[in-house]
C-alpha cells in the first residue's frame, strides 16, 4: 500500500487522475477500521487532511461553502450560526474523532448513519467535486449519495466540499442511539424551517439505504402552519394533532430495517418522536426570536 | 516503499524511514519504544491510544505515521517534566482515577484537551469530553474527580495545561532501532 | 482489631507512579531480540468437521517461521484443565488447538502461524486453507437439552455437563400451603468481560528455564497446569503476571494460548509473542452470565415467604474452562438471598452450546442469584400490593440469627441487612421519593425507585461443593536495614493491594507505609499462591499478610527483649523503637532489631536467624458481604430511554482498609452491573455468529452513560478472619443489576409491565409499552 502526500489541491487532483484507485484519507476515522479488519486493501491512500484548499469556508451571495477537510471540532467552535450542523457535529464519534473527522469524510463514506448527512440533505446542499484540469461538478446531495456507502464520485474526482443557500429560520439535529455518545444512530433527524420560503424540511438518517427526505410531511407541516397562521404569528397555536400527524408522516417516509442495534418498528417510531420534538423546538425557538 | 518522516515527540525530534501503512501508535510503541501509549481495540472505540497531536487529542490508531510528518506529539511519557508530575497525573493519583492503569495514559491526555478548552469544566462537561475513552475499572466517578482536581491545581499554580517544550535535540535514524510493522 | 493510622486511612496508591507516567510494563510492552509473533486461525463456523487443513501457502509466505495445527499440538502438548470436578460431571478434554477435527464455536482455534512480525503472521494466517464441513449447531441451552439436539461432544453422548441440586425443607408442602405464588423466567444474557487490556502471552525458553509472561489473575495456577500441558517439570517453569490491564474473571483461567505460546517457545527456541486482538477477545476469551432461571416464590398474605423453587439452566458454551461449572452452582448456593426462606429447592443444569465458553465474570453466579431473588421479591410485593421495602423487611434474616445456615447450604457469617436498608432509605429520603413519584405520574412522567438488598459470598478458593481448599500465602520479610518486603500469592491487577497490604504491615509493625514494598505475580519471587478473584484478595490474602506480620512482630519483640535483657511481656513498641515498659532509657530501634536478626550472634537460645515469615492462611469459613442499592430512574415513555436520577449504595464489606480503594471497587462494580441492566448483552445469530463483535455493537458504558454514585457503608466485621474484612470487588456488580431493573419496572408499573428482558434498551421499553412484538 502506498501513501500519497500531495501538498496542494492541484497536485492531489493530478495524483488522483493518474492513480484513481487511491483512497483519499483525512481523519481516517472510517478507513482505518476497514484497514484494521482487512475489509479493504487499497493499493494507495492519499492523505488530504492538510490540503489548505479543503480547510476553509466561505460565504458569498447568501451561499455558504464548507471545505471537505474542516474537522468537526472546528465546526462546533466556529460555525455556531448553523445550529443543526453544530448539533450533528457535536454527536459525531468522540472528542478525538471530532478533531480528525470531516464532513468530506462523511460524504466520501456515504453511510446512511453519517451524522452530518441529514443536515446537508435538509440544507438542500450541493456537493462540490473536482478533477484535474479544474473541472468542477456540483451535485445536489440527493444525486450525490445513491445508496448505502454508494455515491456518484468518479474515480478521478475528489470531494472539495459542500455548499448551501443559507436560510433564515430555526432548526435542529437530533438522534436516538443505544447510548449517549459515540454511537451509531438508530435514527437521526434534521429539521429546518425556511422562514422566507415558508417551508419545512426534514431529513432522516439511519432509517433507509440513503438519507431520506419526507416531502409529504414537509408540505403537510408547511400548509398546516399556513392554515393556523403560525408563519405570520409565531405565538399562534399549532394544534397538537398537527404535530402528531407530522410525526406519523415523517415516520411513513422512513424505510428502516432490523439489525443488531434495533428493529425497523422502533426506528420508525423513533422518527416520529424525533420529528415531533424537532417541530416543537422549532416553534418554541420562533416564539423566542419572533420568527426573525 | 519506505518514506522519510520527521516529527517531534515529547520535545525530541526524530527522523525515520517508515512503511506507509505504519500507524502512529506502532511508530510510538515499536520504533520509539514509548510503550505508555496502549492499544485496546481495533475499531477506534476505546481511546487507550490517545495522544496529543499539535495540541489536539487524536486516537493514534487512526493516524498513519506518515500523516504525522511534521507534527508535534505529546504522549504520557512527556507529561512529567524534570521528575515533577504534571497536575493531571497528580490528580489521577490523589483521586484514585485509575485501577489497572491501561486506559489511564489516554484518559489523561484527553483530559488535558478538556482543560485546555475549558479551564473550569462542570462534571457534565468533563464526562462529555471523556466520551471517546473507555474505562472498565473505575466507573468514571474518580476520573471525573481527578480532572476537577487537576483543574484546581492548574489554576492555582498557573501552569500551562499542555506542557510546553522546545525541541531539545534531533535524533537521526538509528540503524536497527526498533522494528517496524510492514 | 484496632484501626490504626495506617489501616482504614485514605492513602493514595503505591502502584500509581509507574502507571501514570507510562513506565508500567504490560505483556505487549515486552520485546526481545529474535522474537516471533503468533496469529491464530480461528473457526468461522459454530460447529463443523475439519476435512483438511492446507498450510502450504502459509508456510511459504514471507517471514513465516512455523505453522502448527492440531497434529503438532497432539505431538507436543498435554490437555488443559477443565474445571473443578463436581459430582457426575462430564467434561470434554481441551487442548491449545482443536485436535479432534471438530470445531465447536466461532473462534475455536484451529491453527497457529508464527512469523517474524505480527503483520506477517496475520497476513499468512489468511493463507491457511481449512476445509470445513458444517454441522448443525445448537445455540440455545434449552434447545440443547431437547432430544435430537446436535451433540457437541459425541463421546459424552449428551450436552449435559452436570446437574446439581440444592435445598432443604419441604418445598412441595410450602407451595401447597401458600396464599400466593409468583413466577418468572429470567434470561441472564451473556456478557463480555472486556478488560481494557486484551489477553497476551510472551514465552521464552532460555538456560533450561521456560519463562511465560501472561496477562493472568492466577500465575501460580498457570505454572502448575503448564507443567502438564507442555510436559516440563514445574520447577523449570517461571510464570510472570506483569502489569495486568483488568481481568474481571476473564483472566481467571488457563487458556489454550498460554500452552500454545509456551510450547512454541520450547519448540522454536525463540521468544514467542501472542497478543489477542479485540475481535479475538470477544470470541476467544470467556463470556460471563448466560443462564435461564425459572423462579417460583410462594408466600402468605402478610408477605412472609414460605418457599422458593429455582431451575437454572446454564449456557456453558462449547467447553468447560477452569471454573465454568462453579459459576452456576454459586447461583444455587446463594439463591435465598438475605431472606429466611425455610423451604427452598434449586436445580442447576450445565449445558454445552456452540458458543464461546462461559466462566467467572465479576460476580460469577452471585449476580444471577441476587437478581432472581430480588426480582421475585418485587413481583411478590406487586402481587400483594405491598411496598417492596416492607416485603424485604418482613423476611430478612435477623441479626441475632447469625451464623445462619440457608436451606441451600450456605452458612452466613454475620450481617445486619435491615441496618443497611434503613441507611439507604434515609439517605434517599424514600418517602419523599415516593411522593415525588406519585406527583410526577399525574404529569405523565415516570419515575422509578428500585431496591436491591443483597448478600454475597466471598473469600472463595474453590466453590462450595467442589473440591479445592481455600487459602492464600504471604511472606513478610524485614530486611536487615528495617525495610519490609511483602510477597503475596494473590495477583492484583488494579485492585490496589500493593497499597492495602502495605497498610496492613504498617499497622502491625508500626513501620511507615512507605517502608513496605509488596511484590506479586512472579512465581519465582513469591511463595506458591492462588490468585486474585472472587473478592478474596483482602479477606484471604490480606489475612495471610496480617498473620505473617504478627508472627514477625512476635519474633522481633523476643529479639528486642533478649537484647534489652527483659521479658518479652515487658516490651512495648511504637514501630520505630522497642522499649522496656517503665524504663524509657532501655530501648532499641526497630532497624537494629532487624539487623541483629540477621547478624544472629545474639539471638535467644534456639531461635532461627532472620526476620522473615511465610504464612499460609486458611479462613475458618467463607464470608458474606451485604448491602442495599437504591436506584432512581426516569423513563421516557415516548422513546423508552432511561435516565438515572440517583444511585445510592450502602455496602457492608466488614472492616474497611482503605476507603478510597473501596469506593473505586464499588463504583466500577456498579457500572458493570448497571451495564448488564440496560446496555450490554451478547447477541448471536441462529448460525452462532457473534453479532455484537466490536465495541460499536457491544455497548460498554462511557462516562456520560452512567451517573455519579452516592456511597455509604455499614460495618459488620467478619468473625472468620483477623482483618474482619469481607471483600468488596464484586458487591457493586451484584447489587446494581437488580436495583436498576427494579427501578425501571417500578417506573413502568402504571403500564402493567412486569418483566423486561435485559439489556433493557429503549426499544424494549417502547415495545413493552406498545404491547408491540414480543421483547426479544
Amino acid at each position: 500500500m502506498h501513501v500519497l502526500l500531495p501538498r496542494t489541491l492541484e497536485e492531489a487532483l493530478e495524483m488522483k487522475a493518474s492513480a484513481p484507485p487511491a483512497v483519499p484519507i483525512a481523519g481516517g476515522t472510517d478507513l482505518m477500521v476497514e484497514l484494521n479488519f482487512d475489509r479493504t486493501r487499497p493499493q494507495a491512500i492519499m492523505e488530504i487532511s492538510r490540503l489548505p484548499e479543503l480547510n476553509v469556508w466561505r460565504r458569498e451571495n447568501g451561499t455558504f461553502s464548507l471545505g471537505a477537510g474542516v474537522p468537526y471540532s472546528r465546526i462546533v467552535r466556529d460555525l455556531t450560526e448553523f445550529r443543526p450542523l453544530v448539533e450533528a457535529s457535536r454527536t459525531v464519534g468522540s472528542p478525538q474523532i471530532r478533531n480528525r473527522g470531516t464532513v468530506g469524510g462523511n460524504l466520501g463514506t456515504s453511510s446512511p448513519a453519517g451524522d452530518a448527512l441529514p443536515v446537508l440533505a435538509a440544507y438542500d446542499a450541493e456537493v462540490v467535486l473536482a478533477k484535474a484540469g479544474g473541472k468542477i461538478r456540483r451535485l445536489p446531495f440527493a444525486q450525490f449519495m445513491t445508496g448505502p456507502k454508494k455515491n456518484a464520485l468518479a474515480p478521478d474526482e475528489l470531494i472539495l466540499g459542500t455548499r448551501w443557500k443559507v436560510v433564515r429560520g430555526p432548526g435542529s439535529f437530533s438522534k436516538i442511539g443505544t447510548r449517549n455518545a459515540m454511537v451509531i444512530a438508530l435514527a437521526s433527524l434534521c429539521l429546518v424551517l425556511d422562514e422566507d420560503g415558508r417551508s419545512v424540511r426534514v431529513a432522516l438518517g439511519s432509517v433507509g439505504p440513503t438519507i431520506l427526505r419526507a416531502p409529504d410531511a414537509e408540505s403537510f407541516a408547511a400548509r398546516a402552519m399556513e392554515t393556523a397562521g403560525v408563519w405570520r404569528d409565531p405565538f399562534g397555536p399549532l394544534p397538537t394533532r398537527v404535530i402528531e400527524e407530522f410525526g406519523e408522516r415523517v415516520a411513513a417516509a422512513a424505510k428502516p430495517i432490523d439489525d443488531v442495534r434495533g428493529t425497523a418498528a422502533y426506528r420508525r417510531h423513533a422518527c416520529a418522536v424525533l420529528a415531533q420534538r424537532a417541530l416543537r423546538w422549532a416553534l418554541d425557538d420562533r416564539k423566542l426570536t419572533g420568527a426573525r | 516503499m519506505k518514506r522519510p518522516i520527521t516529527l517531534t515527540v515529547n520535545g525530541t525530534t526524530y527522523q525515520h524511514e517508515v512503511e506507509p501503512r505504519l500507524l502512529l501508535v506502532y511508530y510510538l510503541r515499536e520504533v520509539l519504544g514509548l510503550t505508555g501509549t496502549h492499544i485496546g481495540c481495533d475499531t477506534t472505540s476505546c481511546g487507550a491510544c490517545t495522544v496529543l497531536m499539535n495540541g489536539l487529542a487524536v486516537k493514534s490508531c487512526t493516524v498513519l505515521a506518515a500523516q504525522a510528518d511534521g507534527a508535534d506529539i505529546l504522549t504520557v511519557e512527556g507529561l512529567a517534566q524534570d521528575g515533577k508530575l504534571h497536575p493531571i497525573q497528580e490528580g489521577f493519583w490523589e483521586e484514585h482515577g485509575l485501577q489497572c492503569g491501561f486506559c489511564t495514559p489516554g484518559m489523561m491526555l484527553t483530559a488535558l484537551q478538556i482543560l485546555e478548552r475549558n479551564p473550569n469544566p462542570s462534571e457534565e462537561e468533563i464526562r462529555h469530553g471523556l466520551d471517546g475513552n473507555l474505562c472498565r475499572c473505575t466507573g468514571y466517578q474518580h476520573i471525573v474527580n481527578s480532572v476537577k482536581n487537576a483543574a484546581r491545581k492548574l489554576k492555582e499554580e498557573r501552569i500551562p495545561v499542555i506542557p510546553v517544550r522546545k525541541a531539545v535535540n534531533t535524533r537521526a535514524p538509528v540503524a536497527g532501532a526498533g522494528k517496524e510493522a510492514d | 482489631m484496632v484501626i490504626s493510622h495506617a489501616l482504614g486511612a485514605r492513602i493514595k496508591r503505591r502502584e500509581d507512579p509507574r502507571l501514570i507516567t507510562g513506565r508500567a510494563i504490560y505483556v505487549d510492552d515486552l520485546n526481545f531480540a529474535g522474537m516471533v509473533h503468533v496469529a491464530i486461525v480461528r473457526s468461522p463456523h459454530a460447529h463443523a468437521t475439519i476435512r483438511s487443513i492446507d498450510t502450504t501457502a502459509a508456510r511459504r509466505a514471507p517471514g513465516v517461521v512455523a505453522v502448527w495445527t492440531g497434529e503438532d499440538v497432539k505431538a507436543r502438548c498435554g490437555p488443559l484443565p477443565v474445571g473443578p470436578r463436581i459430582k457426575e460431571m462430564k467434561a470434554p478434554k481441551r487442548f491449545p488447538l482443536v485436535i479432534d477435527g471438530v470445531v465447536r464455536h466461532v473462534g475455536d482455534p484451529v491453527a497457529a502461524v508464527v512469523a517474524t512480525t505480527m503483520d506477517a503472521a496475520r497476513d499468512a494466517s489468511d493463507l491457511v486453507e481449512v476445509d470445513y464441513e458444517p454441522l448443525p449447531s445448537v445455540q440455545d441451552p434449552e434447545a440443547a437439552l431437547e432430544p435430537g439436539a446436535p451433540i457437541l461432544h459425541q463421546d459424552l453422548g449428551t450436552n449435559v455437563c452436570f446437574r446439581m441440586t440444592y435445598g432443604g425443607g419441604n418445598v412441595e408442602e410450602a407451595f401447597a400451603g401458600a396464599d400466593v405464588v409468583v413466577k418468572t423466567r429470567i434470561v441472564q444474557q451473556r456478557l463480555i468481560p472486556a478488560a481494557m487490556e486484551t489477553r497476551g502471552v510472551v514465552a521464552q525458553y532460555k538456560g533450561g528455564e521456560l519463562t511465560v509472561w501472561t496477562s493472568t489473575q492466577i500465575p501460580h495456577v498457570v505454572k502448575t497446569t503448564l507443567a502438564e500441558t507442555v510436559r516440563l517439570p514445574e520447577h523449570e517453569i517461571h510464570v510472570i503476571a506483569p502489569e495486568v490491564g483488568g481481568g474481571f474473571g476473564s483472566k481467571l483461567d488457563v487458556y489454550g494460548e498460554e500452552g500454545l505460546v509456551a510450547a512454541l517457545a520450547l519448540a522454536l527456541g525463540r521468544p514467542v509473542k501472542w497478543i489477542e486482538s479485540r475481535r479475538e477477545n470477544f470470541i476467544a476469551t470467556i463470556h460471563g452470565r448466560g443462564q435461564i432461571d425459572y423462579v417460583e416464590l410462594a408466600a402468605h398474605h402478610d408477605g412472609t415467604v414460605a418457599g422458593l423453587r429455582v431451575r437454572a439452566i446454564a449456557d456453558l458454551g462449547a467447553y468447560s474452562q477452569l471454573l465454568t461449572p462453579g459459576v452456576p452452582t454459586n447461583t444455587g448456593l446463594m439463591c435465598c438471598g438475605c431472606y429466611r426462606i425455610p423451604n427452598a429447592h434449586a436445580e442447576v443444569i450445565g449445558v454445552f452450546t456452540n458458543r464461546t465458553p462461559t466462566d467467572a465474570y465479576r460476580g460469577a453466579g452471585r449476580p444471577e442469584a441476587t437478581f432472581l431473588i430480588e426480582r421475585a421479591m418485587d413481583l411478590l410485593a406487586a402481587e400483594l400490593k405491598m411496598d417492596p421495602v416492607e416485603v424485604r423487611r418482613k423476611n430478612f434474616i435477623p441479626p441475632a440469627a447469625f451464623p445462619y445456615k440457608t436451606p441451600t447450604g450456605a452458612v452466613y457469617d454475620s450481617g445486619n441487612y435491615e441496618r443497611a436498608l434503613d441507611k439507604a432509605l434515609e439517605r434517599a429520603d424514600y418517602r419523599a421519593l415516593r411522593d415525588e413519584q406519585a406527583k410526577l405520574r399525574k404529569q405523565g412522567r415516570y419515575l422509578g425507585i428500585g431496591i436491591a438488598t443483597y448478600v454475597e459470598i466471598t473469600g472463595l478458593g474453590a466453590v462450595a461443593g467442589l473440591s479445592g481448599g481455600n487459602w492464600e500465602s504471604a511472606t513478610v520479610r524485614v530486611e536487615p536495614t528495617g525495610k519490609v518486603t511483602v510477597l503475596t500469592g494473590t495477583s492484583p491487577h488494579g485492585q490496589g493491594e500493593e497499597t492495602t497490604f502495605a497498610q496492613i504491615v504498617s499497622d502491625r509493625l508500626g513501620v511507615p507505609v512507605e517502608d513496605v514494598v509488596v511484590l506479586h505475580g512472579d512465581t519465582r519471587a513469591v511463595p506458591h499462591g492462588v490468585g486474585t478473584f472472587g473478592s478474596r484478595t483482602t479477606p484471604v490474602g490480606g489475612s495471610a499478610v496480617y498473620v505473617a506480620a504478627e508472627k514477625v512482630k512476635d519474633k522481633a519483640v523476643q529479639i528486642a527483649a533478649h537484647l534489652l535483657e527483659a521479658a518479652p511481656a515487658d516490651i512495648s513498641t511504637d514501630g520505630a523503637r522497642f522499649t522496656v515498659r517503665g524504663s524509657p532509657e532501655r530501648s532499641v530501634e526497630f532497624k537494629d532489631v532487624a539487623r541483629m536478626a540477621y547478624k544472629a550472634y545474639k539471638l535467644p537460645a534456639g531461635m532461627e536467624p532472620g526476620l522473615d515469615v511465610t504464612h499460609f492462611f486458611v479462613p475458618k469459613e467463607r464470608v458474606f458481604p451485604f448491602g442495599t442499592h437504591l436506584c432512581v430512574v426516569e423513563v421516557d415513555p415516548d422513546t423508552g430511554e432511561v435516565t438515572f436520577r440517583r444511585y445510592i449504595a450502602v455496602d457492608d464489606c466488614g472492616n474497611i482498609l482503605n476507603p478510597l480503594l473501596v469506593a473505586g471497587q464499588i463504583h466500577g462494580g456498579i457500572v458493570q452491573g448497571l451495564a448488564q441492566a440496560i446496555y450490554e448483552g451478547v447477541t448471536y445469530d441462529d448460525e452462532g455468529q457473534l453479532l455484537t463483535g466490536t465495541f460499536a455493537e457491544y455497548v460498554v458504558p462511557q462516562a456520560t452513560d452512567v451517573p455519579a454514585f452516592e456511597l455509604d457503608h455499614t460495618v459488620t466485621p467478619s468473625p472468620h478472619n483477623p482483618l474482619g474484612a469481607k471483600g468488596v470487588g464484586e458487591a457493586g456488580t451484584i447489587g446494581a443489576t437488580p436495583a436498576v431493573v427494579n427501578a425501571i419496572l417500578d417506573a413502568l408499573a402504571p403500564f402493567g409491565v412486569k418483566d423486561l428482558q435485559m439489556p433493557i434498551t429503549p426499544r424494549r421499553v417502547w415495545e413493552a409499552l406498545e404491547g408491540n412484538s414480543a421483547s426479544r
